[in-house]
């Protein structure tokens, strides 16, 4: 793999060599979401050309046509919830199609919220939360946006740690995020967890109010992916790889400075991108927080591209966790081969690529060490104890490892 | 007699389906509005099959209809290119997402989709005409000229130019090469 100084300065001799694309224009999907910012960046600004590629975003109304997209192959490739590239790898919802996880996103910035009427009936905490679900009458409905999501893992861990069954004690709903407001303000749903901007808008709505972000639940957490089927992997390697420095050359530019994080929120804030106002955008973006509850505050791990690349390696263990929870949760009805599929879809080898020839530096494993809000440490290692250990879950059979093939 | 529910929640208005699907035989049910509580509407309606906007977000609340499905004796699933090719072909061409009940046969969703595809295939035609316009442009041609003439108006060097040319493109909320193409036209405008 050849090094390039400055990315610019040998592009001709670079994109005609053998590690030339072998496709140059790519469709990517993407959600109108914070976190889309760096496929918009890569796409709009010209951070994909001096890799050879042309780069049309393709905005998808909803994970399912994002999904079908990249499995007719409309789309080459696509911002994805981690969830989502694992759920189509092991037929969740779909038939099982292999997947690759390219490099990751972003960290942190999605939230937990909860409902003006909440607030006003006194539920302004998580203790205040607890007593709710545990005493009241009516079983309390909380929204998340796809049944194999991160939000919906990030739901159901906090309403656990805190003793509450999420499949039992309350009731849980996919709902659009576009719709969310509407839905509180008609009192279908008490709260959703979702990623930003929507988190922000509904306060702004003066319809709910934060009583939790996503990364209390886990700091760092890994959010969102550059994600292809494997065949598109297979098909045209180099284009994968160009595809992943202009992403990562993307990333590290938002980050550079607060100017270049302040310009991407004028950006992406436009009616082709996320189509939201820059007041709902910018604040979360920069990492300060307003909760609709009277506390304000700057975010030690607020939503992240980059981190010198420690967001954007595809971690093992990341992809691991998302299957721990797919069978604490049930809908792995066995324990998985958990190594066997995480190295097939996790394209660590690719991304080192990628990295090296970017300069960016890489992590010393592709394993990494977690504590969660509960206090559980997640390493990667033992996957299958892991998924076992917890007190509230919903396994039927815990004897059943091993996924029949 | 097969039984329809038709979700009328976008502008494409699947709803429209309605008539020519009655005409052809079958039972339809048409639910219409944004905030539709799908899984109940399913739950009470018992469809055999259900249509819904390809780009309507209210897919992603039917995976989780789906997902729910998965152990009870009517399981529903997405229809898939399991089956024959052509038909998910227009599937796709018609714009329209169609969810089949299990034991349901596809072939008789066949005439359902040709449907669906009379009536949207136009809006799909469009799309795809857009798209192909635009992947004939060679942005990376148009993007070194722009700075290349903007170098020379404004005396600077390359990276000073690209930096003008980035900051105008992402406050201004416009692709880089959309800020080149203005740039080319001013000079083209004002001459030597």
């Amino acid at each position: 793999m050849k090094q390039n100084d400055s990315p610019r300065g040998d592009t001709l001799a670079w994109i005609n060599g053998s590690d030339a694309p072998e496709k140059h224009i790519l469709n990517l999907g993407f959600m109108p979401l914070t976190d889309s910012a760096s496929l918009i960046v890569a796409a709009t600004q010209g951070f994909s050309q001096p890799y050879g590629l042309t780069l049309n975003l393709r905005r998808q109304q909803s994970w399912s046509a994002l999904r079908d997209g990249l499995l007719n192959g409309e789309l080459d490739a696509a911002q994805g919830l981690y969830g989502l590239a694992y759920s189509i790898q092991l037929g969740l919802g779909s038939a099982p199609t292999p997947m690759a996880v390219l490099m990751g996103l972003n960290q942190n910035g999605q939230s937990i919220n909860l409902s003006q009427a909440m607030l006003e009936s006194g539920v302004n905490s998580s203790q205040a939360l607890i007593a709710q679900a545990k005493h009241k009458s009516r079983k309390l409905c909380l929204a998340h946006t796809f049944p194999t999501g991160t939000h919906a893992m990030w739901l159901y861990y906090w309403l656990a740690a805190h003793g509450i069954h999420p499949l039992k004690d309350v009731d849980t709903r996919v709902v659009p995020p576009s719709l969310m407001v509407e839905h509180l303000r008609a009192g279908r749903i008490d709260g959703f967890c979702a990623g930003e901007p929507w988190g922000a808008h509904a306060i702004q709505s003066g319809m709910g109010f934060t009583l939790a972000t996503s990364q209390s639940v886990w700091p760092d957490h890994p959010e969102k992916v550059l994600c292809a089927t494997q065949r598109f992997v297979e098909q045209y390697p180099n284009t994968a790889r160009a595809l992943i420095m202009s992403i990562l050359d993307a990333s590290r530019f938002i980050e550079e400075s607060e100017d270049n994080r302040c310009s991407t929120a004028q950006l992406i804030s436009g009616a082709d991108y996320v189509n939201a106002p820059l007041t709902s955008l910018q604040p979360r973006m920069l990492g300060n927080y307003v909760d609709g509850c009277d506390h304000d505050w700057h975010d030690a791990h607020p939503l992240r591209f980059h981190g010198n690349g420690e967001v954007n390696m595809p971690y093992l263990s990341d992809g691991l966790w998302f299957m721990t929870q797919f069978r604490r949760w049930g809908l792995l009805r066995e324990d998985p081969d958990y190594f066997v599929v995480a190295k097939q879809v996790q394209q660590v080898d690719l991304y080192k690529q990628a990295a090296n020839a970017l300069g960016i530096s890489l992590p010393t494993s592709m394993l990494r060490s977690s504590t969660l809000m509960d206090g559980k440490i997640w390493d990667g290692t033992n996957p299958t104890a892991y998924a076992h250990s917890f007190d509230l879950h919903a396994i039927a059979d815990p004897r059943a490892t091993r996924q029949a093939n | 007699m097969l039984r329809i529910l038709l979700i009328n929640d976008t502008v494409k208005k699947v709803g429209k389906l309605k008539q020519a699907l009655l005409e052809a035989g079958f039972e339809v049910i048409d639910e219409s509005g944004l905030t539709i509580d799908l899984p109940a509407r399913v739950q009470s309606a018992k469809p055999d099959v259900i249509l819904i906007d390809s780009d309507s977000p209210g897919r992603d609340v039917m995976e989780q209809v789906c997902l729910f499905s998965r152990d009870l004796p009517h399981p529903i699933a997405l229809f898939t290119d399991e089956q024959d090719p052509g038909i998910m072909r227009q599937a796709i061409q018609s714009g329209v997402s169609a969810y089949i009940v299990e034991g349901v046969e596809s072939s008789r969703l066949k005439a359902i989709l040709d449907v669906a595809m009379v009536r949207f295939e136009s809006d799909q035609k469009l799309r795809a005409e857009l798209h192909a316009r635009e992947q004939q442009l060679s942005e990376r041609k148009r993007v070194e000229k722009a700075k290349g003439l903007l170098m020379k108006m404004k005396s600077c060097d390359e990276s000073e130019a690209h930096t003008l040319m980035r900051r105008q493109a992402m406050s201004r909320q416009q692709k880089l090469v959309q800020v080149a193409e203005q740039i080319i036209a001013m000079h083209e405008m004002l001459g030597e």
